[in-house]
């Protein structure tokens, strides 16, 4: 039972302390390896004159994590050293080895950059070192500026297009099509009119008698197909399909019957005749 | 030879045009005339459609589309009219009497007309 206890009092009292670095700084070395600048780091300020690195030169950057308070080495479980530039919002991360007794190393060759580090411009890269670790809460460091050369714009992102707005849609119509002018117009209305001559002219030389147009047997079914006629100009001037199919349909059954009664009655008759 | 031949033959095919034209004046009954004189109004009157549209317009083409298929399908109605009650086809059509042909047009052309119509907008 008392185990227990002082356990979760013990995580407790872990979890509360903090971590800090000690002996931590940094040196730049040129290609022949002669120091250019070295200067210890602050984990409360940031270094006041920002680093510059040449092509070829090299960071190194030493620290050791311990406890604030009782000052014990503290392996973290993650360390990372961000490098973000404001302006573009670039960032890279690269993570730092961190040995079982607190001690980290990084060391950036510009000769060969890791791929980490983010496109540069001619704005200052904000470096900063964070630590977790289960059992202590995190720490951020914001460590230096660090102007390095400018390297190639980067690279347009794959999917940057479905960031923006789209243009909006737009429907282009086609130009209102037009009646040719009016002379066109009339003198094709007249010749397209001018077939009806040939039938008015042709039918009044042949045109066959008929005695018995107006006869009570065929009259009913002349007059029902001119209904059905007049029914569809109806429908063209002002009926809805709905209206023509019901008139149709109750105009369809006294045609059939007037039809049925007219053609079998003139066909007594021609029969009759032919008997003759 | 040849350009000699060329007149003669035109002389005949002239000859023979007429003596169809007499044989079908003469011959033909006047009610298959009356039916002609129809169909030959239709075609000219699809034809002279067919023209407007190819030289001037198609604008508005429902128009077109309506005009030019009632003078086709009329055209047909009116030469299986005539084709069925012509007295020579006797022995083509013995089950259609002329009557059931007239019921047949004019049902045919109703309809057409309906479809004719629709178009017409």
């Amino acid at each position: 039972m008392l185990l227990p206890t002082t356990l979760i009092l013990l995580a407790s009292l872990v979890q509360a302390a903090t971590l800090t670095l000690k002996n931590s700084r940094f040196n730049i070395t040129s290609k022949d390896a002669t120091e250019l600048r070295a200067e210890p780091l602050s984990v409360t300020e940031k270094l006041s004159s920002p680093l510059k690195l040449d092509r070829t030169d090299i960071l190194r950057l030493t620290f050791q994590v311990v406890e604030k308070d009782n000052g014990n080495n503290v392996q973290p479980h993650q360390a990372f050293l961000r490098f973000y530039d404001e302006t573009t919002d670039e960032e890279g991360i690269q993570p730092v080895r961190v040995s079982n007794t607190g001690k980290g190393k990084f060391e950036l060759n510009m000769a060969k950059p890791p791929t980490s580090l983010p496109p540069t411009g001619s704005a200052p890269l904000r470096v900063s070192l964070l630590i977790g670790s289960f059992v202590h809460s995190p720490l951020k460091v914001e460590l230096f500026d660090l102007h390095v050369p400018a390297s190639h714009p980067p690279a347009q992102h794959t999917e940057e297009a479905s960031y923006h707005p789209l243009p909006p849609l737009g429907h282009t119509f086609r130009p209102e099509q037009k009646l040719p002018p009016r002379i066109i117009s009339a003198s094709f209305t007249g010749l397209a009119l001018a077939p009806w001559l040939v039938p008015l002219v042709l039918w009044g030389k042949v045109a066959p008698s008929t005695p018995r147009l107006f006869s009570p047997h065929i009259l009913p079914f002349v007059t029902t197909l001119a209904l059905f006629e007049g029914l569809l100009f109806w429908y063209w001037i002002d009926l809805r399909l709905g209206q023509v199919l019901l008139y149709g349909g109750i105009l369809a059954l006294p045609t059939v019957f007037a039809g049925k009664h007219a053609l079998a009655s003139i066909g007594e008759r021609r029969l009759g005749l032919a008997r003759k | 030879m040849a350009p000699k031949a060329a007149p003669s033959s035109s002389a005949q095919s002239q000859s023979s045009v007429q003596t169809l034209w007499s044989a079908y004046s003469e011959q033909t009954p006047d009610r298959l005339k009356f039916i002609d004189s129809f169909l030959l109004f239709i075609m000219l009157s699809g034809v002279i459609q067919f023209a407007y549209c190819v030289l001037v317009t198609n604008y508005p083409f429902n128009a077109f589309l309506a005009g030019f298929a009632s003078t086709i399908g009329q055209f047909v109605l009116t030469a299986s009219l005539r084709a069925q009650v012509n007295p020579e086809n006797k022995s083509e059509f013995k089950d259609v009497s002329p009557e059931r042909a007239f019921a047949d047009f004019a049902l045919g052309s109703i309809v057409l007309h309906f479809f004719v119509f629709n178009f017409l907008g």
